[in-house]
């Protein structure tokens, strides 16, 4: 078992060696593939996270009529938003605390100009609505806005839920080009390999007449194709891990803002390499797998 | 040991290579098959060796149906029957001693085997002296007895050659017939021998199958003993 493993692996890695050229050229592509797999997956899954903790926070401001501020009014209209499904937590702010947070947010310096607006505020009495999921936004918004005595919404979403359509798109760019590129990478193993079958058809005739099994004649293609894949992931790899712990440091984990804070480098690193090499070994294996099944298997 | 019942061969461009054949052959026979050029001769070997598969008709090689074979169990089966061709097939890179050895490694047989198998079937075909010499190093007739020793290396019952003498002058043929003969009787191994020199059939008289647009046309020991 232990010589017959060790025979295909000698064959394999004499096989990488046989076509420098060839071997050389898969590894590239191997290689440039993972490299764009991690940036595709390090962009992906920072951005996730932004976008976790804005649709985490996402709220609709209501504004109720001015004739309809009684108590019971803002009990009942309070009362129907909680029955909304997605609806997750309701919070009322006063016209005057409004009014307040208006002075103080935006007229620090000029406040006794709005003096003036304190006995007649135009303010309306609000709620904050926080809601479960940002798709959920518009319905929920149209839904409140029928309630008798509700005057309008607002919800910041529309940037955040922008955030999340330009997310989506970057995943869906990203996912075509990471198979366009895995493809193209098969494609070249499967050619290397498909050279190496060429350059051993002496070999092959003599293993399948004298009767070696199918997966002993298969084995040092497959080897091969794996190894590629292997030597193939080794840069993105430690690309991936020291060019994200160098981000990670030079940007002190943020980028613009808090909001904007990126996955800490362990063990974040370690599973991207994880994923890196396995789609290595995944590819040298499809496209060895495929060349060896195409040239080897035509005639019993 | 072989038993050809009423197979046809038709290929998918539409050659009829063999047309409902009948054939036994005994264990431990010696036997020529003759025939010109599209005949049928090298159909009826790929038929043998599993490589191909009947249209109609049964091909019965030491009790197992060759054509209904699975796939993965053709492997085991051809490790039965060794094949030596006209071009000898060496692998250049390897000495003759390794040439041997690799029809044994490649079926998992232990290292203290291939040493004591490959030095005995050496000892058979006469080239003992010549272990650690590389083929382009060797006549014909040697690099044709390196052939010989690879394919009968796993023992198999039944040893096919194709025009083993093709390439070689009647002297060095004559060496490889008398080997040929050696194994069919010191290893007890049948042998189907494909040939077009007539010379050699006539030389040593042995059972002769001609075949003709793949149809038997004859079938007997030269010297005119009708054999069926």
């Amino acid at each position: 078992m232990f010589r017959r493993f060790k025979r295909h692996l000698k064959e394999g890695i004499l096989g990488v060696f046989r076509h420098a050229g060839l071997s050389f050229s898969s590894i590239s592509a191997v290689m440039i593939t993972l490299l764009l797999i991690s940036l595709f997956l390090i962009i992906t899954t920072n951005l996730q996270k932004v976008s976790e903790k804005i649709e985490g926070s996402l709220k609709i401001s209501v504004l109720v009529k001015y004739e309809n501020e009684s108590e019971a009014d803002l009990k009942r209209i309070r009362e129907e938003i909680s029955k909304i499904y997605g609806v997750v937590n309701i919070t009322h702010h006063t016209k005057e605390e409004e009014y307040q947070y208006y002075i103080d947010t935006y007229f620090e310096e000029q406040k006794e100009l709005f003096k003036s607006y304190e006995d007649s505020n135009p303010f309306h009495e609000s709620f904050m609505v926080e809601i479960q999921d940002a798709r959920m936004l518009e319905e929920i918004s149209v839904h409140i806005l029928g309630i008798e005595g509700v005057f309008d919404t607002n919800y910041g979403g529309v940037s955040s839920r922008k955030l999340v359509e330009i997310l989506n798109n970057i995943r869906i760019i990203g996912l075509a080009l990471v198979i366009s590129l895995c493809s193209l990478a098969i494609y070249l193993v499967y050619n290397t390999i498909k050279i190496t079958i060429s350059a051993r058809a002496d070999e092959i005739w003599i293993m399948r007449n004298v009767g070696a099994r199918n997966g002993y004649v298969t084995a040092p293609f497959l080897v091969e194709g794996v190894i590629i894949g292997i030597i193939g992931s080794l840069i993105p790899v430690l690309l991936t891990i020291f060019g994200y712990i160098y981000l990670y440091k030079q940007t002190e984990g943020y980028i613009i803002s808090e909001l904007f804070s990126l996955i800490q480098p362990l063990p974040y690193v370690i599973e991207l390499s994880l994923i890196l090499v396995g789609t290595g070994i995944l590819v040298g294996f499809v496209g060895s797998f495929l060349s060896v099944n195409k040239y080897l298997r035509l005639r019993r | 040991m072989i038993k050809i019942e009423n197979v046809s061969k038709v290929y998918k461009n539409g050659t009829h290579a063999l047309n409902n054949i009948n054939l036994f052959i005994k264990s431990g026979e010696f036997v020529y098959i003759t025939g010109s050029t599209g005949s049928g001769k090298s159909t009826l070997i790929k038929l043998l060796n599993g490589e191909e598969i009947p249209t109609k008709g049964l091909v019965e090689v030491n009790k197992v149906n060759v054509g209904i074979l699975k796939h993965n169990k053709v492997p085991l089966y051809r490790r039965n029957i060794g094949v030596v061709f006209q071009d000898y097939r060496l692998l250049k890179s390897k000495t003759v001693y390794e040439n041997v050895a690799y029809a044994l490694e490649v079926v998992d047989k232990k290292p203290e085997e291939i040493i004591s198998r490959v030095r005995e079937v050496l000892k058979l075909v006469g080239l003992n002296d010549k272990a650690n010499s590389f083929p382009d190093q060797l006549s014909g007739g040697q690099q044709q007895r390196v052939a010989i020793a690879r394919a009968i290396a796993n023992k198999p019952k039944i040893l096919i050659a194709d025009e083993p003498t093709g390439n070689l002058d009647p002297k060095m043929s004559d060496e490889i017939i008398t080997l040929l003969e050696k194994i069919n009787i010191e290893e007890k191994t049948t042998i189907l021998m494909v040939t077009h020199d007539f010379i050699i059939v006539k030389k040593r008289p042995k059972r002769t199958i001609s075949l003709e647009q793949g149809h038997i046309t004859r079938d007997m020991i030269f010297k005119g003993v009708k054999n069926v």
